[in-house]
């Protein structure tokens, strides 16, 4: 799993990036149903705490962030500081059809219609507001990208192979084939 | 406390502010003049006890923009007063001294339709980014986004 | 003396939504409160004036995702008043049944949050795990957890099969028995009761002058609640009781909240054990109504309102003026997190 050269400290790393990453939300000024249903996810029905992913406050301590909502014209710049805050590696879920193209706010004055246009995002959760399943499946996601980025050194890779925006594990596993 | 409020006792206490109408089981409306707007505030708070702001409704209609202040009472009657401003230059004077909620709504309709209510010193953007341009009232009828003004977010190419 | 300023900022773990409080500090004494909203201002109005009134609908509905029924609710109330259309009584039925549900997994919501913010991380997962019963009943009536989409102008979309309501009644029983315990938590539990009692008082003035509306209204003593006070579906054929309270701090509003979930637990149990035969929807014509008109709804967090004035054809010429109920509450919050009013008006 570990590029050949790497130490036992830098393998150690890997192995709790993976086993336990830490997210952080950011709310973009949408109609929080989508936050509603990441703090589902916490709660005693769908538990990922038990696979050890914390939700943090600080972007400073988190592998993982988790945009909701739609942008909004004054949070867009907001989100763009709290972003650069993340240490790398870093990888940005946007839930919702908010996320991906700005869902029934579309075009609207106050609006920037989707979170791509803002920071990098590398996976998009399907819904409105995508279910606390939807959001495990998103984070196995980023979770397998994260495989790949270490085992091939870095994000370039995904650039050369055409792979952006992927919402289903099995389009990693057949893209590096 | 005063009687039940009908249509009639509304009208003979307002009677040299406006006009008064029962537009639904338990709603009143009275049209008044933006000149008029403080007095009737004050006499339906005294007069007709509505101790409550609801909220202030704004539309624009076409031709004038409207403005209504929706009051109740302990008699749960929703007393409406309704204002018609003209388009070029739309003012009305501010409640928010004796009707605090309505400093919010006052900021927010300034913001959105560009009414200017007079006597208050601060109208700042309160529902607007921070970057929109002056003068860009944007729930007006004949407002559209123009294409080459910046309204905040992002300037430049993205990382 | 150097004044500090504090800014709860847009992105705090502690919020939910964005929102920024400047508080200005001297010492450990606050000042003055700048407020500054508008990180979630979307536009939805100017939205809604261009789509023809059916397509509003889903847009209304995300104007907020815990209350999102009670916004297509009151315009679609808004919309067949002003074309004199009568909805049959099922119809009714099923949106007060939705709408208290409705209200119930908000209220569970707002307890598990409360708890939360104190420390109190097991009433936390308690609740929620409780509201997962409501949200799976919603489920199988609407096919979403939230947003359900079940309003039209003219009725309902989806019908209530036998089979949903009787699961529906069989997961209530589970569901009072937990609300009771947390009505004895509330009301014995010296955690709660230490942090919530005295916190936030609002007082009966202070409540009306500032235009309080809900249950923090309702727990200052102002005896108003727009489903017996401005009625609207079924609410007045079931039998329920409006719930007030007079301590007027945090632990008031938890009483009036908890309250009111029982008498949701209530009035959902009528409405599906006499809910009657019949359609659930008539069809709307596509004509113009012109006419100004103030609904009027009460969502779990206080009465909402939406103006319209005249309409073309499908479309609304007029505004529809949004009013949430998070605006009041926000300046309230300022008044009383302290306790002086703040230059915000």
């Amino acid at each position: 799993m570990a590029v050949p050269s790497a130490g036992v400290s830098q393998r150690l790393v890997n192995w709790a990036r993976l086993k336990s990453p830490w997210v952080t939300l950011f709310n973009s000024g949408g109609c929080n149903a989508c936050d509603i249903e990441v703090i589902a996810c916490l709660m005693p029905r769908f538990d990922i705490e038990r696979f050890g992913i914390l939700v943090k406050g600080s972007p400073r301590h988190a592998d993982i962030m988790i945009v909701t909502g739609h942008v909004t014209l004054k949070q867009a710049s907001r989100l763009r500081r709290v972003w650069e805050q993340i240490p790398e590696p870093k990888y940005v879920i946007a839930l919702g059809a908010c996320g991906a193209s700005g869902g029934v706010f579309h075009g609207l004055y106050h609006s920037v219609n989707s979170v791509d246009s803002v920071i990098p995002v590398d996976a998009f959760a399907v819904g409105c507001p995508p279910r606390p399943d939807e959001i495990i499946n998103a984070v196995v996601t980023c979770l397998n990208l994260l495989k790949e980025d270490i085992a091939h050194g870095g994000k370039e890779w995904r650039q050369t192979n055409g792979i952006k925006n992927i919402k289903n594990t099995n389009e990693i596993r057949e893209a590096t084939l | 406390m005063i009687g039940p409020i009908t249509l009639d006792f509304v009208k003979e206490k307002i009677q040299d502010i406006g006009t008064a109408e029962q537009v639904r089981s338990n709603r009143i409306r009275i049209t008044t003049t933006p000149g008029h707007i403080r007095d009737a505030i004050k006499s339906v708070q005294e007069l007709l006890s509505c101790d409550r702001l609801l909220t202030i409704s704004a539309a624009d209609n076409g031709k004038t923009l409207e403005l209504i202040y929706h009051l109740t009472g302990p008699h749960r009657m929703i007393i409406s007063l309704a204002l018609e401003l003209p388009r070029d230059a739309p003012e009305a004077p501010t409640t928010s001294d004796i009707l605090p909620p309505s400093g919010i709504y006052e900021r927010q309709i300034h913001d959105l339709f560009g009414i200017l209510f007079q006597g208050r010193s601060d109208l700042k953007k309160i529902i607007l980014n921070e970057d929109w341009p002056e003068n860009e009232y944007p729930l007006r009828k004949d407002w559209t986004p123009a294409p080459d003004t910046f309204y905040g977010g992002i300037k430049g190419e993205k990382v | 003396m150097p004044e500090v300023i504090v800014p709860i900022g847009p992105h705090h773990p502690a919020l939910k939504e964005p929102v920024n409080f400047k508080v200005i500090a001297d010492g450990e004494k606050i000042i003055r409160l700048d407020l500054d909203l508008s990180y979630s201002h979307r536009g939805i109005e100017k939205a809604a004036e261009q789509r023809d009134f059916i397509r509003v609908l889903p847009l209304l509905e995300r104007v907020c995702g815990i209350c999102s029924h009670s916004h297509t609710t009151v315009f679609a109330k808004g919309i067949e008043e002003l074309m004199q259309l009568e909805i049959p009584l099922r119809a009714q039925y099923v949106r007060t049944i939705i709408a208290e549900l409705e209200r119930m997994h908000s209220h569970l919501l707002w307890l598990g949050v409360a708890a939360h913010e104190i420390g109190f991380n097991t009433l936390f997962m308690w609740t929620w795990r409780d509201r997962e019963a409501v949200q799976d009943t919603l489920e199988e009536m609407s096919g979403n957890r939230v947003h359900y989409g079940m309003n039209e102008v003219g009725g309902v979309r989806r019908d209530l099969t036998p089979e949903q309501v009787n699961a529906a009644l069989a997961r209530l029983p589970q569901l009072e028995e937990r609300v009771k315990k947390y009505i004895d938590m509330v009301n014995n539990q010296k955690t709660l009761l230490v942090r919530f009692r005295g916190i936030g008082k609002l007082s009966k003035e202070e409540a009306l002058k500032y235009g309080a509306v809900g249950p923090t209204a309702r727990a200052s003593g102002v005896d108003y609640d727009a489903r017996r006070d401005d009625p609207y579906l079924v609410y007045a054929d079931v039998p329920w009781n409006v719930v007030t309270d007079t301590n007027g701090d945090v632990y008031g509003r938890t009483r009036v909240r908890i309250g009111e979930l029982m008498e949701s637990i209530r009035i959902v149990r009528f409405c599906l054990e006499n809910l009657p035969e019949g359609q659930i929807r008539v069809n709307a014509p596509k004509m113009h109504p012109k006419e100004k008109f103030f609904p009027a709804m009460k969502p779990p967090e206080g009465s909402w309102s939406i103006s319209f004035v005249q309409m073309a054809r499908t479309k609304l010429n007029g505004l529809i003026f949004v009013r949430r109920p998070l605006q009041t509450g926000l300046l309230l919050q300022c008044v009383l997190s302290i306790r002086i009013w703040p230059i915000y008006p």
